[in-house]
């Protein structure tokens, strides 16, 4: 190769990612993607939908064998369901009661904004979500589902769109407790591992923890709202020679079963 | 050649659009394929080496994945067309395939 050319190929790429970089430092990438993402919105909109459907009637297919177990488990469970809830009814009346009594402002509900999935970062824990800076979404906004299960939160915010870093991601951790009634709670640490993957880490060796446990989230560290649901532990890996324990859980929400979310703006 | 360059854009601009929005809800243990990264290479591999259309299909290609994605803005661009490009240089170089004649 001539050297002449060697250097202006050199160049050329030294030159490109000078062009990158000035992109990236500038903040200038932000309005081509957003300008993509609203041609694109409509078209991944029932991309988004449609995938949902097929992949229902699939699922169905594949579950079909195990759907008359599967619904009396879920009568059962709901029976529990029905027993806790007219307890926790009276609970309510009770707490409603007491605060009367003691004159206690009642803790206001979350504000919320309602948002639609629009797609998914296949390399990463990451979802594009067609709510953004033009409808009030700030960074750091916590993203849960109807059910109150919590799905991220908002990590970057275009004008009309916004990205939302899920809590599958690694880069994300915050802390959580098991919900429990009783006075010893036990506290951990939850970490993401890509693909919906999530780790319940920094449980105390002397903390007794059983498999189906409920996570939610408490409001040490500021990260979000205390409260939330987050998952159920399906896995636990206890070693002696570890100072903690480590659980696997299964998160609450699915993202195959959602297209709607909620970010809380106010709390 | 404008022809061909718009073909390329709207083929990867829907594989993207697929492979972010459809594709997500048939993930096997949260993993989707690559379409543009799969696209890209296949192009690279069996074009005729002297033709550079993969190289643009791979800049094209990696500018939507940069777009869908939440990594620096650039990064997909220049290691797809880093890789089209050493496809190019070793399929020139050291590999010589039957069914492409020379012409004389």
């Amino acid at each position: 190769m001539k050297p002449f050319l060697k250097i202006n190929i050199t160049a050329t790429v030294i030159l490109i990612i000078c062009f990158f970089g000035i992109l990236n430092l500038t903040g200038l990438s932000k309005p081509v993607r957003n300008f993509i993402y609203s041609i694109s919105a409509p078209i991944q909109e029932n991309f988004w939908q449609k995938g949902n459907k097929v992949s229902d009637f699939f699922d169905f297919i594949s579950r079909s064998k195990s759907l008359g177990e599967e619904n009396k488990k879920l009568l059962s469970d709901n029976q529990e369901l029905i027993s806790e809830n007219t307890w926790l009814k009276e609970l309510k009346k009770e707490n409603e009661m007491l605060r009367q009594a003691l004159d206690i402002e009642l803790q206001k509900d979350f504000k919320l904004i309602l948002a639609e999935i629009i797609s998914k970062d296949i390399s990463q824990d990451f979802i594009l979500i067609n709510k953004g800076l033009k409808h009030g979404i700030l960074k750091g906004r916590a993203v849960v589902t109807s059910q109150k299960a919590l799905c991220g939160r908002i990590d970057e915010v275009y004008d009309d769109f916004s990205k939302v870093m899920l809590i599958s991601n690694p880069e994300i951790s915050f802390d959580a407790k098991i919900q429990s009634e009783d006075k010893d709670e036990v506290y951990g640490v939850i970490e993401g591992k890509t693909n919906s993957a999530l780790y319940f880490n920094l449980i105390p060796q002397d903390k007794e923890i059983k498999k189906h446990d409920i996570i939610i989230t408490t409001s040490l560290g500021g990260i979000f709202p205390k409260g939330l649901l987050v998952g159920r532990i399906k896995e636990i890996k206890q070693d002696d020679v570890q100072p903690f324990q480590q659980a696997e859980i299964e998160p609450f929400f699915s993202l195959k079963d959602i297209e709607t979310l909620f970010i809380i703006t106010e709390y | 050649m404008i022809r061909k360059l718009a073909i390329i854009i709207i083929f990867f601009y829907i594989l993207a659009l697929l492979q972010t929005s459809f594709l997500v809800h048939f993930s096997i243990n949260g993993m989707v394929p690559n379409l543009i990264l799969i696209s890209a290479l296949l192009i690279n591999f069996f074009e005729d080496p002297k033709k550079k259309d993969g190289i643009l299909s791979a800049f094209i290609g990696g500018f939507f994945l940069d777009v869908f994605s939440e990594n620096i803005f650039g990064l997909k661009i220049l290691i797809l067309t880093g890789t089209a490009c050493f496809i190019k240089l070793m399929l020139n170089k050291y590999v010589r395939f039957p069914f492409f004649k020379k012409r004389f």
